[in-house]
């Protein structure tokens, strides 16, 4: 802990919040006696999983939100916050990772929605040049970039008067070279006298970015307001932070790579993506069964259009992907693939639809014409059964079920498949720490049978369930981590913020097996 | 204390959502219409009650009127059907109106030049299939440049309506007018072989039989089959039914085509049924009249007949308001469209509440 001359800008104290009815099942302590300082003048960065709460207290801190019990201070005085306006009023403003910006007005246009007044572009250009902000008033925001949109919801918060500026996971959305821009922009607002926040799983943001961090873990503060150790590369000990993060070293033996592996199930050759320039490029790998392979990058470097090819959704403009040397596309072996999309909501499920029919969708195949609803009943019971998902019944509609529940229904048709590959796509992303838990552990089972193929954007998932990782930077694979490797972790950090030639394509596709062409540990 | 609207979603049970869509619809006809009769001449509040009377009274005031509404329901169910089809795939087909005429054309066409060559007992079913076909391939090419291109079908089902008006208008007027016609426009009269039969002495035909058959063979197709299914989650998430492998295209225009076939069926039963011959006011705006069936049934393909049935009420009963009150009968035309604007208004209030709040009371800032 930091001992402090100056008081904190904001200070938390035992901030709790609980979803559902108290005992209740289902019911979640999202924030359990959290407590925060935040220091103006300094960027702290509040790390922890998908689900530990991170969002949950900046919700409380930027108005979204209020505590079930628990006090805020601002400057020494009590902050009570019913709304986010209250909180704009107060000085605090959240950037959140999904813009609300208006994409048929200018830039212009958009400040003075948010203020209130009229557009005027000379103003906003002076606002914009005043923080040190790149933007054009006059541009319409669909032409910008979203790092040019993430400056103008900065801008935004600016203009408004914010002391404490909250970013949630704000590089999640930027290419590589924009991140540092980020970073500059953050620094000069802290050295004006504000606090600035970043929310976040990723380690290597905070070395680049932070002054000190938090770690939040199932809604407990584990560590608060640790500063950067000027000894260290990179200011902290990173596996000390993700130990704090996960709760438990990151598997150093290698246990999940250490296991037989049986036949090669996935053949991925020379995959190039659709459109121009294309999404993904140069893709070769192979997954055995009994082998779990991690595909990672940071959102936007093409893993969400090459995991919609590999599933067989869409076509790649060349190349070839085969599951036991049948080809995978849009109609051609979708029984090989038990595939499980990013988008639970609109892709692997129908809302309106009921978990039988939901059932129905991906496990029918072609036979008949028609479709027994009483067989789509029976699958979904056992399907319920087989994860334990909490649903009211084979009739409940797919929109009724909590994101984790619905994610259990969806692994368990797709499991129920037999099929030789599972492919799972950022299989835990916006789940509670509880379901988060039991989907890797069915993500582990099934990896007992099967190949498994994990494409996510989040790298401590990809090391803590895979035995190879591949990086994806720019739609091309920028290494193979093997991830029993000690500074495993470090590595794939590193290839995914595009730093440091890691392992490239040079010496050859990551082809060959899971002993072969796999760098551990070093370059070839 | 000022006060403002908010809009908050609701979650409404099913059976209350329908009351409320229902009401709002039916509540805008009602005020709506009053204000019409009352801009058209009617004389205070008796004026306005006395025109409801006569709507009532010509709607359902004999058993002639009654089976006056059957006739209109037969083709408003089939138009219905066809509109809701394809808004069940969210796909919009303002098109019923050309492809009733298509189909009409295409079953006058056998009717009339066919009739020699084919056995009697064939005639009128072959005919009726010419309808089916006609309206189909009136939605094909749209249903294609949707499917393959992704052009908007609205505007391309909407503006071929007024190419297959102008196309008829010109076979009456041109190549089929009637030579025995006095030089009056319109085709002979069809041969007695190929009418529908009709039934107690009215002018009810054995469309109405086939378009409830329809209504019913529809929703089994939705519900129970496997190509329903996909259609439905088609039309709930595209991207799911691209998840699941479904070719997309193929369904569109399948629907699309299904579609037309129903509004060209039920263009020839009207042709075959009623008018029997192409002249001037077969195409009567049931197509279009379609889309208010259907809304007003919110897509629910088995209350598409009973949403025709009240409509076709309201068409023979603005009839009376004609000959009585000497108002415009095109005044029906302008509650039409409120009830399909109450309809829609009614399914948004279903989905969303809305509440007076007391400005102020949700915000508060510091309170030390």
């Amino acid at each position: 802990m930091q001992p402090s001359e100056t008081p904190p800008l904001l200070s938390c104290h035992g901030l709790s919040k609980r979803f559902g009815a108290a005992d209740g099942i289902g019911s979640v302590l999202a924030n359990d006696v959290v407590d925060l300082d935040l220091y103006a003048g300094r960027i702290h960065a509040l790390l922890g999983e998908n689900g530990a709460g991170k969002s949950t207290l900046m919700s409380m801190l930027s108005g979204w939100l209020s505590p079930d019990s628990g006090e805020m201070r601002l400057s020494g005085a009590p902050l009570v916050l019913r709304s986010p306006a209250a909180a704009l009023r107060a000085g605090i403003g959240m950037v959140h990772q999904r813009f609300s910006l208006v994409e048929a007005l200018s830039v212009a246009e958009n400040l003075a929605l948010a203020s209130g007044g009229a557009p005027d572009a000379r103003a906003a250009a002076e606002l914009a040049h005043s923080f040190g902000l790149a933007l054009d008033p006059r541009r319409c925001v669909a032409e910008l970039s979203m790092g040019e949109r993430q400056r103008l919801e900065i801008l935004k918060m600016l203009a408004l008067g914010a002391r404490i500026l909250i970013l949630d996971e704000p590089t999640s959305v930027l290419a590589p070279s924009e991140i540092d821009a980020l970073y500059a922009t953050l620094r000069r607002l802290a050295d004006e006298g504000r606090a600035v926040v970043l929310i976040t799983h990723k380690l290597p943001e905070i070395a680049g970015a932070a002054d000190e961090v938090s770690v939040l873990r199932r809604g407990r503060m584990v560590a608060r307001n640790i500063p950067r150790d000027p000894a260290l590369p990179d200011g902290w000990d990173m596996a000390a932070l993700s130990g704090l993060m996960v709760g438990r070293e990151l598997p150093a033996d290698g246990a999940a790579s250490r296991r037989e592996h049986g036949e090669v199930v996935l053949r991925v050759r020379g995959l190039r993506g659709q459109g121009q320039p294309p999404a993904f490029s140069g893709i070769d790998f192979e997954v055995a069964r009994g082998e779990t392979f991690a595909i990672v990058g940071v959102a936007g470097n093409g893993q969400e259009a090459l995991a919609a090819t590999l599933g067989g959704m869409t076509r790649p403009a060349s190349g070839s992907v085969e599951v036991l040397g049948r080809a995978i596309g849009p109609r051609t072996g979708r029984d090989l693939v038990a595939y499980v999309p990013e988008d639970r909501h609109g892709a692997a499920t129908v809302p309106d639809l009921t978990l039988a029919e939901n059932l129905l969708l991906s496990t029918t195949g072609s036979r008949g014409a028609f479709f027994s609803r009483r067989a789509g009943a029976r699958s979904a019971a056992a399907a319920i059964r087989a994860l334990g998902v909490t649903a009211s019944g084979p009739e409940a509609l797919a929109r009724e079920l909590s994101g984790g529940n619905l994610q259990k229904f969806i692994l368990a048709r797709e499991l129920a498949k037999g099929a030789p590959l599972l492919l799972v796509e950022q299989p835990t992303q916006g789940l509670d720490v509880l379901a988060v838990s039991e989907v890797h552990a069915a993500i582990r089972r099934a990896a007992e049978s099967t190949a498994v193929l994990l494409v996510t954007g989040d790298p401590l998932e990809a090391l803590a369930l895979a035995g190879r990782v591949a990086v994806l930077f720019r739609g091309r694979i920028a290494g193979v981590v093997e991830a029993s490797a000690p500074d495993a972790f470090d590595r794939v950090g590193r290839l995914m913020a595009g730093l440091g030639v890691d392992v490239s394509n040079e010496g050859g596709p990551a082809v060959g097996g899971p002993a072969a062409g796999v760098v551990a540990g070093g370059a070839r | 204390m000022p006060l403002r609207l908010v809009l908050e979603p609701r979650q409404a049970a099913a059976p209350l959502r329908a009351l409320i869509s229902l009401g709002t619809a039916l509540g805008l006809a009602w005020a709506f219409g009053s204000l019409v009769f009352a801009l058209a001449g009617a004389e205070g509040l008796s004026g306005i009650g006395a025109a409801w009377r006569a709507m009532l009274q010509g709607a359902l005031g004999s058993g002639y009127s009654v089976s006056e509404i059957l006739v209109k329901a037969a083709p408003l169910t089939l138009t219905g059907l066809a509109v809701a089809l394809c808004c069940r795939l969210n796909l919009w087909n303002i098109g019923a109106e050309g492809q009733f005429v298509c189909g009409a054309l295409a079953s006058c066409w056998v009717a009339l030049f066919m009739a020699p060559g084919l056995p009697p007992r064939l005639l009128l079913p072959v005919a009726l299939a010419a309808g089916a076909a006609g309206g189909a391939a009136w939605a094909f090419a749209p249903a294609l440049l949707k499917a393959r291109l992704g052009v908007n079908e609205i505007l391309s089902t909407l503006l071929l309506n007024y190419v297959a008006v102008l196309f008829m208008e010109h076979l009456y007027y041109g190549p089929w007018r009637d030579p025995a016609g006095f030089g009056f426009p319109g085709t002979a009269e069809l041969p007695e072989a190929v009418w529908l039969p009709t039934f107690f002495g009215t002018r009810v035909h054995l469309g109405l039989g086939l378009a409830l058959a329809l209504a019913g063979a529809l929703w089994w197709l939705l519900a129970r089959t496997r190509w329903g299914f996909r259609a439905r989650v088609l039309g709930l998430s595209p991207k799911a039914a691209a998840y699941a492998g479904f070719r997309s295209a193929r369904i569109t225009v399948t629907a699309m085509c299904l579609s037309g076939a129903l509004a060209g069926l039920a263009g020839a039963g009207e042709l075959l049924g009623v008018q029997h011959r192409v002249q001037d006011g077969l195409a009567s705006g049931l197509g279009f009249a379609g889309i208010v069936v259907a809304f007003l049934a919110r897509l629910n393909l088995l209350a598409v007949p009973l949403a025709a049935l009240f409509l076709g009420a309201l068409l023979v009963g603005a009839d009376q308001l004609q000959t009585e009150l000497r108002l415009p009968g095109t005044a029906v035309l302008a509650l039409e469209a409120a009830l399909l604007f109450g309809a829609l208004l009614g399914e948004f209030l279903a989905a969303n509440r809305l509440r007076l709040v007391r400005r102020g009371r949700k915000e508060a800032g510091h309170a030390g």
